[in-house]
């Protein structure tokens, strides 16, 4: 049942989020105006000073900036962010035809990370100090600090170059998924492995426990049945922050597997300057992130009746 | 039953200091003391493998697609960008401090305003964020310490805040309060110190981000400009070779490696060492 307190907190979350994008808003728009000249900025270095001054006054720099700001932020809640500068297609189309690309790469990354994460965390937890338990904390210190972009030239070089086993670019095929979600995934698998041992073994440390095990419950069914279920909840908040953070590695994991996805589109439209995509994909990253962090918080109260609101 | 991996508690901060003492060593003594220039090379001596000799010169780490050698690049290289990340960690940690001081002692409108800006620096991806600022203002060291700085504060205020909010209410800072200390000299003499210690454990822990993130920069080619070597372009130059150099990439990747995993398990050490203290 829902509870007027819960239904409290889920409106406050929902305008906690609504502020930030707001505030997001701001910060996306203002960066363009940084060095003062945004026209200057967004015009080819050779543009004339009557083209320059032509572009202004197409794209309205002339207005006051209060009024380009509502302009801009009634725009978003159209779901209109501008033209691409490059391709003279509205941004948002741009984003929306990358979308599957990354989304289908994200979600493969995280499914791995998740499951062996998930898997290797709690055989560590259970034979805690073993030597199990020390190669697995190795892995995943090291899956931790390597960064994306060397360990994916590092698998090009050994499975593409070297054992010719997978392809090294392209999207299409499952062998082309399979090293760009390796290299995605790592640093998750890592983070959940580390995560998951940690929760577990502090779980098993508490009295209700030692109960089950007093009264002669296999250690198995210990694990399953009563420590896993509440060593979850801290490994599914950092999920859903994890999920959304996923679109930093998405950039350059993208640009090195040349894999068609919104990371890369927001590299190329910072390289060549086309700020309406580049608007668009950080207003974008920053929604799934409130959206995710929103729904974590919301499942948190559900799966943790011990939260008091 | 004693195992090798459980006997010394404090073997990982040894590992720890051992990676860091090298890095530091590399960044230090090599460009004070390696004869040869990071930005000069000889075109007559490309892509030479490691340990090889040119006229009578030694390249440990071999050449580049120039023929300038690694060891000299990946020296300065290192110095550079520890030298970026570190001065943004101390923007992100005074920035973050001063502000979680103020939202936590002052409270009310003050404290929303503050952790509402945490939140929206926190939705923000960074890497997009960087990259954004760094298109609009130019690419150079300056500026992309600055940036990274500003971007980095959030996680210090959260903590500063927190820890403010349980100083605060401690008798000490009470009765100081009654003897009539400003404001001003509470929050620096009184809550400040107890912030030290906290900070200075989050700042091990978040330098692995700082490191990757300003390498990932410079892998994109939006970080400090060629012929300027920092971690991420060494990386970001040598990958068009790893068919014919993989070493281009090998060694700057084992650096930021090391430091990582240095930062990571000092940290963890440190962690556990308040923990115990606490207990």
């Amino acid at each position: 049942m829902i509870s007027v307190k819960t239904l409290s907190f889920i409106t406050g979350r929902a305008l906690q989020g609504v502020v930030v994008m707001f505030g997001v808003s701001l910060i996306v728009f203002f960066a363009l105006f940084l060095t003062g000249d945004p026209a200057a900025l967004m015009m080819p270095p050779e543009a004339s000073r009557a083209e320059i001054e032509a572009f202004r006054q197409a794209m309205g720099f002339n207005d006051p900036v209060l009024v380009q700001y509502l302009r801009f932020v009634g725009g978003i809640l159209h779901g209109e962010f501008g033209n691409s500068l490059r391709f003279q297609r509205p941004a948002l189309d741009l984003l929306l035809d990358r979308l599957p690309a990354t989304a289908l790469l994200a979600f493969v990354a995280l499914a791995w990370s998740s499951l062996l994460g998930f898997v290797l965390g709690t055989i560590a937890a259970i034979r805690q100090n073993s030597g199990i338990d020390f190669a697995i904390r190795v892995i995943s210190l090291l899956g931790q600090a390597i960064p994306v972009f060397w360990l994916a030239l590092l698998l090009i070089i050994v499975f593409s170059l070297n054992l010719r086993w997978l392809p090294s670019s392209g999207i299409g095929t499952v062998q082309q998924l399979v090293l760009p979600s390796l290299a995605l995934g790592a640093y998750y698998f890592s983070a959940i492995t580390r995560l998951v041992r940690a929760s577990l073994i502090e779980v098993l440390g508490e009295n209700y426990i030692r109960t089950a095990r007093a009264k002669g419950i296999s250690n198995w069914r210990i694990v399953v049945h009563h420590a896993l279920r509440n060593a979850l909840i801290p490994v599914i908040t950092v999920q859903g922050m994890y999920f959304a953070s996923l679109l930093g590695g998405a950039l350059i994991t993208e640009i090195i597997f040349a894999w068609p996805g919104i990371g890369r589109l927001a590299v190329d439209s910072i390289q060549t300057k086309d700020f309406p995509v580049v608007q668009a994909v950080v207003i974008f990253a920053a929604l799934v992130f409130v959206v995710m962090n929103f729904l974590v918080d919301i499942a948190y109260v559900f799966l943790n009746p011990r939260i008091r609101l | 039953m004693t195992r090798f991996w459980t006997v010394r508690r404090n073997a990982d901060a040894v590992l720890a200091v051992a990676l860091l003492a090298a890095v530091a060593g590399l960044c230090i003594l090599v460009p004070l003391l390696w004869p040869l220039d990071p930005t000069r090379g000889l075109l007559t001596a490309t892509f030479r493998p490691p340990m090889s000799v040119v006229d009578g010169q030694l390249h440990p780490l071999g050449t580049d697609q120039l023929g300038r050698d690694l060891l000299a690049r990946l020296g300065l290289g290192t110095a550079i960008s520890l030298g970026i990340v570190l001065l943004a960690a101390v923007i992100s940690v005074v920035l973050g401090t001063v502000l979680g001081m103020l939202a936590g002692y002052f409270g009310g409108w003050l404290d929303i305003v503050i952790m509402r800006a945490v939140d929206i620096q926190l939705a923000i991806p960074f890497i997009l964020l960087i990259l954004l600022i760094v298109a609009v203002v130019g690419p150079s060291m300056g500026n992309l310490v600055v940036v990274l700085g500003v971007t980095g504060w959030a996680i210090f205020a959260r903590v500063a805040r927190a820890r403010t909010l349980e100083v605060r209410e401690l008798e000490y800072v009470e009765a100081s309060r009654a003897i009539g200390l400003s404001n001003t000299a509470i929050i620096f003499r009184h809550v400040l110190p107890n912030i030290v210690g906290p900070q200075t454990v989050l700042v091990t822990l978040d330098l692995p981000r700082l490191i990757i993130l300003e390498a990932s920069v410079g892998f994109l080619g939006l970080g400090v400009q060629p012929p300027t070597p920092t971690l991420g372009n060494l990386i970001g130059e040598g990958r068009s070779f790893i068919l014919l150099a993989n070493w281009l990439v090998l060694y700057p990747g084992l650096t930021i490696g090391a430091l990582v995993v240095g930062c990571n398990l000092l940290g963890d050490w440190l962690v556990r060492r308040a923990d115990r203290r606490n207990a």
